[in-house]
């Protein structure tokens, strides 16, 4: 099966971080822009089209809390996985009420990560497809009516 | 006088006169108390070495050891004890030279046994007023060493977050980097370099290493995440009323008064009583801190259905608008070294949090410092609601 590349965002102050994960991922096959706190995620946003945001949740400035809060409220349809550094799952908990997809704890498991990224871009992909089958009906409902 | 509390004490009459001794015995018996004798000191102190005595009466002249020698020896040994001297008439200095070494009280024979009766009844009444105080005195030393172990805790909790936090991330680093060499390796075109195998065996190691360092920060989050609580529902204003008892003498040696405004909505509070305790004692005893003589502090509480308030006013020095953004902070005290932990806000805030509450402060210099404390009711105890987050 091909893979088709999924559309990364990689949001975390620690950039060795950034760009070894980045490596890895692009190696694997998706597409991964970086960001090195949080008004920066959110100014890619605006620019790149982006299926998953990879956030860490401690960040100096904005965290990652905010920063997903954010995201849900500007394009609720990208979805976002936590990393958190901190060893308490409590954020994170807050974090996945607040729409967050899944969130993993540092330094993750890179299958586990390929796993979750897998699933994420998934419920990306199927609630695109419901978007678009809906307005295309809409569209068929309107041009049935003139 | 309540003549049951009466009866639970232990009353020795220490006399050479058999006559005496029995006839006081029998008046005594009368009015409900039992009484053990002795005819003399040395008996008197054989009964004492066997078993505890309350009050002890005594005549001070008697053959082998005189009533002021056995007084001594009691004062020495049995410190809870109290004794009441008889001495004859004509000997009043034998009374007051006993008083100076320690008894309750003299009396001069013949005794008015009416006289000698109250006499016991107030030697008993201090000794049960001082056992109740040593008690209160133990209760608040408990309560304290389970406040500095909760903040002990709190403040391994704190290291051992920045702790793991610091070390994850560059472990995450290193995991991703060795993880990246070893995707490379996988790829056909250095499938055969020298030394592949131990690049793999190295690589290998590193991962393995990852992990288990991973887990050890994991583990040691996980321990100190770990605290026991119970949860009771608390009648506020009885809670407030019993942390008052706990602080009242550090106040009241300071000249401060402390009072209780409650509304009339008496309302509980589902919570953990030890932990709630542990703020309100933090929050008093900096008011008590920042007080000066003759100050005021009033714990204003006001309950509704939302959940209870409670504010803790002082009429302090008040807290510099520098400081009033860190006191929160751990660590942060301004406090003479070894005097505070750094640590009472930060728990007490941690504390209200974990209820679902808010824990909030106001300060005017000059003018005192209102602390805050917000607990919603359980009902409304939910973490679905972000107002209270």
């Amino acid at each position: 099966m091909i893979h088709v590349p999924t559309n990364i965002l990689l949001v975390d102050d620690e950039k060795d971080f950034v760009e070894m994960l980045s490596m890895r991922l692009e190696d694997a096959g998706d597409k991964v822009t970086p960001a090195y706190d949080g008004s920066m995620c959110l100014e890619k946003l605006k620019k790149t089209p982006i299926d998953v945001v990879i956030l860490d949740i401690k960040m100096p400035g904005m965290d990652g809390i905010q920063v997903l809060r954010e995201i849900k409220s500007r394009y609720p349809l990208i979805e976002v996985i936590l990393l958190t550094g901190h060893g308490t799952t409590e954020t994170a908990v807050q974090g996945m009420k607040l729409g967050a997809f899944d969130y993993l704890l540092k330094p993750a498991d890179f299958e586990e990560l390929k796993k979750i990224l897998d699933r994420a871009k998934k419920r990306k992909t199927e609630q695109d497809e419901r978007i678009r089958k809906a307005e295309v009906r809409q569209l068929l409902r309107k041009g049935g009516n003139i | 006088m309540n003549p049951d509390r009466l009866k639970q004490m232990t009353l020795l009459l220490v006399d050479d006169e058999t006559e005496f001794r029995n006839t006081l015995a029998k008046r005594l018996h009368k009015r409900g108390l039992h009484s053990l004798h002795a005819p003399d000191g040395e008996t008197c102190l054989a009964i004492l070495a066997k078993q505890p005595v309350d009050v002890v009466v005594m005549d001070v002249m008697m053959p082998g050891i005189s009533g002021i020698d056995a007084l001594s020896h009691i004062n020495k040994h049995h410190e809870a004890t109290e004794v009441i001297l008889l001495t004859g008439n004509a000997n009043t200095q034998d009374g007051v030279a006993g008083i100076k070494s320690g008894a309750f009280d003299y009396l001069t024979k013949p005794v008015e046994f009416e006289h000698l009766l109250g006499k016991i009844v107030q030697a008993y009444d201090k000794i049960i007023s001082e056992r109740e105080q040593k008690a209160a005195k133990e209760y608040k030393a408990r309560i304290e060493q389970q406040m500095i172990a909760t903040e002990r805790l709190a403040a391994l909790g704190t290291l051992a977050a920045g702790v793991a936090h610091e070390i994850n991330n560059p472990l995450a680093i290193i995991n991703e980097s060795a993880g990246y060499m070893q995707t490379v390796l996988q790829k056909k075109d250095v499938a055969e370099i020298p030394y592949r195998a131990s690049f793999d065996k190295a690589l290998g190691k590193i991962e393995k290493s990852v992990k288990r360092a991973r887990t050890i920060t994991h583990q040691l989050l996980a321990d100190v995440g770990k605290k026991e609580q119970v949860i009771a529902e608390i009648d506020i204003q009885a809670l407030v009323n019993e942390t008052f008892q706990l602080i009242h003498r550090d106040a009241e040696n300071k000249g401060i008064r402390v009072n209780l405004e409650a509304d009339q909505n008496q309302r509980t509070l589902w919570a953990d009583p030890n932990q709630i305790r542990q703020v309100l004692i933090n929050l008093l005893n900096n008011a008590i801190h920042a007080t000066d003589e003759d100050g005021v502090i009033t714990v204003r509480l006001q309950s509704a259905d939302m959940g209870v308030t409670l504010d803790i006013i002082d009429s302090g020095t008040g807290i510099p608008k520098e400081n009033l953004d860190r006191i929160f902070e751990p660590f942060f005290s301004t406090k003479a070294p070894g005097e505070g932990t750094g640590l009472g806000l930060f728990v007490s805030r941690d504390i209200v949090e974990k209820f679902g509450g808010k824990l909030a402060v106001e300060s005017k210099l000059g003018e005192g410092t209102c602390f805050r404390i917000q607990i919603p009711n359980q009902d409304r105890f939910s973490d679905d609601d972000p107002g209270l987050k």
